[in-house]
């Protein structure tokens, strides 16, 4: 591993601006493909038509950004530990709900979002001694 | 679940993972060999076409099923994604990293269950 850049081109900041595109981007996709669902159509299948909808091109444009940030990562950090991370959109989506919209959320969810902490916690581990040795 | 449904998802599933492999190894390569050489344009261009079907793929898939029903799929992709970071990129997996990886995967595919 090299020497990282600090302020803005610090990767670490840059994994957690990634996953935030990801976050605004499944929402707006998942709202774009309800809205436009014909799965009546065989052309469907290839998603294409999803492009008829506004929202699915604003979701685009999360994803080109998310991307960006996301190859920039690659570049600093190994994939062993930057993709399990770039999955804590993975509870941020119910945890939001939680927080934003007052859903509940269901025991077994509780539990998949405790083992989804307790796996970023020992990927995040090793991170905090490399960080140290630098 | 029907064929047609399970062929679309492991192949969007198929083409992300592959995706993650080629542009790391591309954004190794810039460390090294720097932006303008063939390879590297090349490998950028093959992972930003893979994201590209894999992302179609999945809007195909998100008309006709529910997101809570093609997230545990995409929990697969943790565990999937670190094996084959290790084997293919030679990078190293620990025992701790491993067990990190299927936690989450499992906590993935419990949230989007319930």
């Amino acid at each position: 591993m090299q020497d990282r850049p600090s302020g803005f081109g610090n990767p670490w900041l840059q994994l957690a601006l990634s996953v935030l595109c990801v976050l605004v981007s499944e929402l707006l996709l998942k709202r774009g493909a309800n809205d436009i669902a014909n799965p009546s159509s065989a052309w469907s299948w290839t998603g294409i038509n999803g492009l008829a909808s506004p929202l699915v091109w604003l979701g685009i444009a999360f994803v080109i950004a998310s991307f960006l940030s996301w190859l920039y990562v690659l570049k600093y950090i190994p994939l062993t530990i930057a993709f399990p991370l770039s999955r804590v959109v993975d509870i941020l989506v119910p945890l939001g709900c939680w927080i934003v919209l007052r859903e509940s959320i269901s025991t077994l969810r509780w539990c998949g979002i405790a083992l989804v902490v307790i796996g970023l916690a020992l990927v995040a581990k090793p991170i905090a001694q490399i960080e140290e040795r630098l | 679940m029907n064929f047609l449904a399970f062929f679309f998802i492991v192949a969007s599933l198929l083409s992300f993972v592959v995706a993650q492999l080629v542009l790391k190894r591309a954004m190794q390569l810039s460390v090294t060999s720097g932006l303008r050489n063939l390879r590297f344009i090349s490998l950028v261009g093959g992972g930003i076409a893979l994201m590209t079907i894999s992302f179609f793929l999945t809007l195909g898939l998100l008309q006709r099923f529910p997101l809570s029903y093609l997230y545990p799929f995409q929990g697969l992709s943790v565990i999937i994604i670190s094996l084959m970071a290790a084997v293919m990129l030679k990078e190293k997996l620990t025992l701790q990293l491993t067990i990190g990886a299927l936690l989450i995967s499992a906590g993935i595919v419990l949230v989007s269950l319930s």
